[in-house]
């Protein structure tokens, strides 16, 4: 409420009670409020004339980095003896230093600029209006506007490094990387051997192979290294990421994609990103920095969705990736899972999936009851069940406890294709 | 600076307006009103910045209570206005968090101190003033104070219909 009504009650009050009472001394009383009121008016800002500049330091940034906010304020019109601004952000955003409120005194065409240091997990973050108010010097009388001055600020998911992820996918792509394409050629492997062709180098030729048939000679064919198509695919849905006080397994997830991500495309691969959850957020596959930067704006982005079209993953088509290439899913699998991932393989693509272990995560949650440790053993059994079967059905399952770092956890059991990694425990 | 003047200006207007009580034998109301006084500086210890408003109200109140009671009127005038000035600082305070470190604002702090004193110096002068020259309450001036009351009352309607 303006301060401007109170005072001007009370004077109105006094004013009243003396007329009714004929008594001088309550005017009297009034006077020293009327005065306090009289110098508000008179000294009452005009109409507001500023100008807003907002600049980002950065307006893309990782985790947790700083991020320097600069408003620059130009006042056109009269002076102003006290400005507030408040600029609104986000409050997901942590102040580092300084501050988006600031009172300053502003004269007539004059300047002045003001910084501020955030920081903030992963996200989008909309930086729009400025607040401004501008009080008379006793604060009774205001004058707001809202200026608007719109600006983006992405941060990334932090990405942890993975030094290789081997896949070996049916399928390849024409040009050259470090994928085993499954075709004799050029490359450090042996693939096979051929009758010698005119023009091959004498290096290849197979002269044991030669020798037990006399007048023809062979040549050893290398397997040809070549790039692939990669889909990944982070599962968003809220049933299997929010566990116990809606703490969530999520971020844990981005941090896989992103790393995988990263791996997939530094090898030179074609990498598409599916985020499964309350619908299908889809980025179409690509190669190099430009589709890095697609990817990781897309898992910037992403959040855990509740939906009963997509509670189970029976809508993760193969039509959306190329036929017999390579998929990773990133989910701590529910039970439903299982016959959706069997049909994939069977269709031929590769599956890989990195799955946060979801009990020891709730685990960490909970107190040490028997009940809980009973339950925790159920789960473990079942979990266990169901990566053996995946495992069984030639997907090849990487387990993974949250509380050792990715890169560290997972990075070396990934240099090896179709080695599954998952604690057993009873 | 603002603090002690804060704190100074509550101590005053209850001060003030207890002592006039006391004096009249109005022990129980002069209690109460030290009590009060004592409850406006924990709430502006804690934090309940809308203290000061209903401390200025009460003030105002009492002082206008006084008067109609007939006791001193400057210990009542001193008791008001030094609850006016309490009631600016504290919002004055609200005001200054947000001035930036490299801001002056101790410069601020003593135009402000200065021009409140100023006023409330001003009106405490030109109400004792008021109160000798004792004009004599006509129909006239009776009207006129209806037309100001009228006006202002309007506004203050608009105000809050807006």
């Amino acid at each position: 409420m303006y301060r401007y009504v109170l005072l001007s009650a009370l004077v109105y009050g006094l004013l009243l009670v003396g007329l009714i009472a004929l008594q001088g001394s309550f005017i009297a009383l009034a006077i020293p409020f009327m005065l306090f009121l009289l110098y508000g008016f008179w000294n009452a800002p005009e109409d507001l004339n500023i100008q807003i500049r907002r600049t980002l330091s950065s307006d893309r940034a990782s985790s947790d980095a700083e991020v320097v906010v600069t408003l620059t304020v130009v006042n056109n019109g009269a002076d102003i003896e006290e400005l507030l601004l408040d600029d609104k952000i986000s409050p997901r955003l942590t102040l580092r230093s300084g501050s988006p409120r600031h009172l300053l005194r502003l004269a007539k065409n004059s300047s002045c600029t003001l910084k501020y240091t955030v920081a903030g997990s992963r996200g989008f973050y909309n930086f729009d209006q400025i607040h401004v108010t501008a009080t008379e010097p006793l604060g009774l009388i205001r004058r707001e506007q809202t200026i608007h001055a719109s600006q983006q600020l992405i941060i990334f998911p932090g990405v942890k490094k993975l030094k290789t992820v081997a896949i070996h996918p049916l399928r390849t792509r024409v040009y050259a990387g470090t994928i085993p394409g499954r075709i004799g050629g050029t490359g450090t492997e042996f693939f096979g051997v051929r009758e010698y062709q005119s023009g091959d180098s004498p290096r290849t030729i197979n002269w044991r192979a030669s020798a037990r048939h006399p007048g023809s000679l062979f040549s050893n064919e290398y397997q040809q290294e070549r790039v692939a198509d990669v889909g990944v695919v982070l599962d968003a849905r809220a049933s299997a990421n929010v566990f116990h006080l809606d703490q969530s397994l999520f971020e844990y997830s981005v941090a896989a994609a992103a790393g995988l991500a990263d791996a997939f495309l530094a090898q030179g691969n074609r990498v598409g990103l599916l985020v499964y959850g309350s619908y299908l957020g889809w980025t179409m596959p690509g190669y190099g920095k430009i589709q890095r930067e697609r990817i990781m704006r897309a898992l910037a982005g992403a959040e855990v969705g509740v939906s009963s079209v997509f509670s189970g993953l029976q809508h993760l088509s193969p039509h959306m990736f190329p036929p017999e290439s390579q998929i990773v899913l990133v989910s701590s699998l529910v039970n439903d899972d299982l016959d959706v991932l069997i049909q994939l393989r069977g269709r031929g693509y590769q599956v890989m999936v990195i799955s946060p272990d979801p009990a020891r995560f709730e685990r960490g949650l909970l107190s040490d009851l028997p009940k809980v440790e009973l339950a925790e053993r159920i789960i473990r059994m079942e979990r266990n069940l169901l990566l053996r079967r995946l495992e069984r059905a030639g997907i090849q399952v990487v387990g993974w406890d949250v509380s050792i770092p990715l890169d560290q956890a997972i990075g070396p059991f990934l240099t090896r294709p179709h080695r599954s990694v998952f604690r057993r425990s009873s | 600076m603002t603090g002690f003047v804060l704190v100074a200006s509550i101590i005053l207007s209850a001060g003030s307006l207890a002592w006039v009580f006391f004096e009249a034998g109005l022990n129980d109301f002069g209690r109460w009103i030290l009590a009060f006084g004592v409850a406006w500086l924990v709430a502006q210890r804690i934090g309940w910045k809308w203290v000061s408003s209903v401390g200025l109200a009460l003030a105002v109140f009492l002082s206008a209570a006084g008067l109609w009671f007939g006791l001193t009127p400057g210990w009542m005038f001193s008791g008001a206005i030094f609850a006016l000035v309490a009631w600016d600082l504290t919002d004055f305070r609200e005001r200054m968090r947000f001035v930036a470190a490299d801001d002056n604002a101790r410069g601020m702090e003593r135009r402000h101190l200065a021009r409140i004193s100023l006023l409330a110096l001003g009106g405490m002068v030109i109400a004792s003033i008021t109160m000798i020259l004792r004009v004599k309450f006509t129909i006239e001036w009776g009207a006129l104070l209806v037309v100001v009351i009228l006006i202002g009352l309007g506004q203050l309607v608009n105000w809050l219909r807006k």
